[in-house]
């Protein structure tokens, strides 16, 4: 079998993508009653759903509580049916303990958690779908449910995954991407102010291409940020419309 | 007769930007500059980085002379002094009740806070701390007031009134506390036959109207007599109204509540949760509101 | 179980009220709260649904892949069942903390759906004692309002009415060795037979009376609660209690009828909505999660 082209000479990505275009991106707030805080993301044929519980009075043992700020816990879980073959088991695994705790710094950096001492945040993660980018399609959704939550924010997070293939950067890669094995980051950002919250990266990448690769992805987690930002927009307008008063 | 009721899910109509009065608001999302001039103070919903003042929640920015706010559309309860909650007691400790107000953390009532049976003065005894539960149990709903806040957001209650105290027998809903209104008066004896507690926390207590109030229990007693079934039609249809309003965001307060009862009054009681329904009285309800304003 | 607290007199009232045949939200004994059924909803999968019951989330998603039938039966294919309680309906289910719930009610899976004259187990086979198909189903429960069992057994039941698996032929060479081929048609596919796939109606004892559809707070006043599984044409398949009470005899032949009779409703409802859905064809828009 021949190898898959990844970029065709005309510049075009295996689902007819440019390197920087992201995939269709479709979000919305407050998909259920009873978190604090919920939202839904879809990112192509990646789907998550992420919800918010909190801030809330330590749950078990109280000595866990943290005098100067909140506690962020956090779960990521991936449906048994979400991958092309069946997952065993939806979490506990060691790849989804690692993401979890990428989740906890990633939100620890943004959530101003010193506003809330003693308390703790729940925030938990399923993915419904997985198409590549499962990760930054988590911390897009938990952005969202955060927000909806009405938990204070340093700024949006935002994260989108980069790759290299033949000299270009793509950004946002999709599963067949992903599993093409080559040099990959996933980078999760504060837009307004540029920092990173998160960066990993996998494989081999010689140092003169990393930036290209981190621009690329940069580049996605801005425009990422447009469209949240815009969902976000939408959503508080609807709301103070119709409260009125 | 078994009633069983399945639909396909239909999809969300955008609401189309109505020039209403939410378009004149400032609307903001998490880091978004509200202004450099140093000028301002910072309130709830926002921080203060290199000088900027930058908003931290989604919301419409709300000032006050030279504060600068920004409120939520949804968040937990946020307690004041003087507010009105309906909580639910989760813990027997000593000298005090746990007590969950939707807050971010638990709530407490002091033994001294609180009337004791009959309404006497007195100082506590040893024996009224042994009696604590016989008073109050683990799952006991109480109206109370926001007597204090601590530096860490927590809030102590008293029920030191005779409105205050131990419920009895009705229906709590639970909704966001940015939908209830703050009222001169959070208790209501609507006309439609039933009582409301509107908590500022969100809980909403529904219950049969008493004749007379009884004055001596110190609402320690609770009446354990069935409730007649005309006042309990009326508590479920007024039950259904508030979780349409809820779930249609309406903001909630006596005139909302009655208006909504009455443009229900055409439906049975259970079909006001089918959603057309809901959308239709509680249409019905905010315009009759708006033309109430004039 | 995401259990609520009430104090007795809310109890009281909740029970007061079952015995005047108006429940708190307005409804009669033998009445279900508004459902919402979609299938279709999880496109990786040969099959799925979401049924949304009052405030209850259920997601369903069917798989089929290819095994080997099980040694006692050699010419079935057959059903696999898993439950996963996630931390999104309640943080108590953080962890392993609706484990015990997940199992508990995979069990009851087993039992309801696995049973002779459910789902035609033959028509799962490839070719005997060497390749079937399973058909993993995974339960995802998003919500929790009460009532886990007959959302969960309506998801399923719509999700097994959406599944399409491929259509398989054996090619036998000379020396004996099979070979597989996959249809290369992707429209070219089986479908169960969903007709007699039972439904689960739980009926909660509160007082003197039973309820079906019983929200969390009804729920908490019950002490016993009698799970049956009904198929449209009211035949009973499976009866389990559950919960910490006793019933009578009396009552649960009273719990049965009302059952039975509930249960041919649901169906009726149920596979009414599946053609309805079915009958909008492909183009029909999606709504899911972004509804």
């Amino acid at each position: 079998m021949a190898a898959l082209e990844l970029l065709s000479a005309e510049g075009f990505r295996p689902d007819g993508r440019r390197p920087a275009e992201l995939r269709k991106l479709r979000a919305r707030m407050g998909v259920f009653a009873q978190p604090d805080g919920s939202a839904y993301i879809e990112q192509g044929n990646t789907k998550a759903l992420a919800v918010v519980y909190g801030p809330h009075e330590m749950r078990g043992p109280r000595s866990k509580a943290l005098p100067d700020r909140a506690l962020v816990n956090c779960q990521y879980s991936m449906a048994t049916f979400s991958t092309g073959e069946r997952k065993r088991r939806p979490h506990g695994d060691r790849k989804s303990s690692e993401m979890s705790l990428h989740l906890k710094q990633t939100f620890e950096a943004a959530i101003l958690t010193e506003l809330f001492p003693r308390s703790q945040i729940d925030i938990y993660v399923q993915i419904l779908q997985a198409d590549g980018g499962n990760y930054c399609a988590c911390v897009n959704a938990a952005t969202l449910a955060v927000i909806d939550a009405g938990i204070p924010l340093r700024d949006y997070v935002c994260a989108s995954s980069a790759g290299l293939v033949e000299d270009a950067a793509l950004a946002d890669l999709s599963y067949l991407e992903e599993a093409a094995g080559g040099p990959q980051a996933a980078l999760a950002l504060l837009p307004t102010s540029g920092q990173m919250a998160l960066l990993q990266l996998d494989s081999r990448l010689h140092e003169d291409r990393l930036g290209a690769v981190l621009e690329a992805a940069g580049g996605a987690c801005r425009a990422v940020h447009a469209v949240l930002d815009r969902v976000v927009r939408e959503h508080v307008r609807e709301l103070t419309a119709l409260l009125g008063d | 007769m078994a009633a069983v009721a399945m639909r396909l899910p239909v999809a969300r109509k955008a609401v189309a930007p109505s020039g209403s009065r939410g378009d004149e608001k400032h609307l903001v999302a998490p880091g978004d500059t509200i202004t450099t001039d140093t000028g301002y103070m910072r309130g709830h919903g926002t921080y203060v980085d290199e000088e900027k003042l930058i908003a931290s929640v989604a919301g419409a920015v709300e000032r006050v002379n030279k504060l600068v706010c920004v409120k939520a559309l949804k968040t937990r309860y946020n307690g004041e002094v003087g507010d009105i909650v309906v909580g639910r007691i989760t813990e027997v400790q000593q000298k005090r009740w746990k007590v969950e107000t939707n807050s971010r953390l638990d709530s407490v009532l002091l033994l001294s806070s609180m009337n004791l049976p009959g309404g006497e003065l007195r100082r506590r005894s040893a024996e009224d701390e042994l009696a604590m539960r016989d008073y109050l149990q683990e799952g006991d709903l109480i109206s109370a007031e926001v007597q204090s806040v601590f530096s860490d957001g927590a809030v102590s209650l008293h029920t030191r009134s005779l409105k205050y105290g131990k419920l009895g027998q009705g229906v709590l809903v639970q909704v966001s506390p940015s939908l209830v209104k703050r009222q001169k008066t959070h208790f209501h004896d609507l006309p439609c036959g039933a009582s409301v507690i509107l908590g500022n926390n969100g809980f909403i207590w529904i219950y049969p109207t008493t004749e007379q109030k009884d004055e001596e229990a110190g609402g320690f007693t609770t009446n354990l007599e069935p409730v007649p079934l005309s006042d309990r039609e009326v508590i479920s249809r007024l039950r259904n109204c508030i979780v349409a309003l809820a779930t249609q965001k309406l903001m909630l307060f006596d005139t909302s509540i009655l208006y909504c009862y009455e443009a229900s009054l055409s439906h049975q009681i259970k079909d006001i949760l089918k959603p057309e329904v809901m959308e239709e009285i509680v249409l019905e309800t905010r315009q009759r509101l708006l033309d109430l304003e004039g | 179980m995401a259990a609520v607290c009430l104090s007795e007199a809310e109890k009281l009232y909740i029970v007061h009220g079952v015995q005047e045949d108006l429940r708190v939200d307005g409804r009669g004994c033998e009445d279900y709260r508004c459902a919402e059924v979609e299938t279709d909803v999880v496109s990786n999968t040969s099959g799925s649904a979401r049924v949304k019951l009052g405030h209850t989330d259920i997601l369903v998603g069917v798989k089929a892949e290819m095994g080997t039938p099980k040694l006692e039966k050699p010419d079935e294919g057959y059903l696999e069942f898993f439950v996963d309680c996630s931390a999104n309906a309640t943080p108590e289910f953080e962890g392993r903390g609706g484990e015990e719930l997940g199992t508990e009610i995979a069990n009851t899976l087993y039992r309801v759906f696995s049973s002779e004259g459910s789902v035609d187990l033959k028509s799962l086979c490839i070719n005997p004692r060497e390749h079937c198909w399973v058909l993993y189903v995974d339960v995802l429960l998003l919500e929790c309002g009460g009532n886990l069992f007959d959302a969960i057994s309506i998801a399923v039941k719509a999700a097994l009415f959406n599944t399409r698996i491929p259509k398989v032929r054996v090619l036998e060479d000379e020396e004996g060795s099979k070979e597989i081929e996959l249809s290369d048609d992707p429209y070219d596919c089986i479908r169960l037979n969903v007709d007699d796939v039972p439904c689960i109606v739980t009926l909660s004892k509160i007082g003197y009376r039973h309820v079906v559809d019983a929200t969390l707070q009804e729920e908490a006043c019950s002490l016993a609660s009698l799970l049956i599984a009904v198929t449209s044409k009211g035949a009973l398949t499976c009866m389990k209690k559950i919960g910490k009470g006793s019933l009578d005899p009396e009552s649960i032949f009273e719990m049965m009828e009302t059952g039975k009779r509930v249960g041919k409703a649901l169906h009726i409802a149920l596979q009414k909505i599946l053609d309805e859905e079915e009958s909008l064809g492909t183009t029909r828009q999606k709504v899911g999660f972004l509804g």
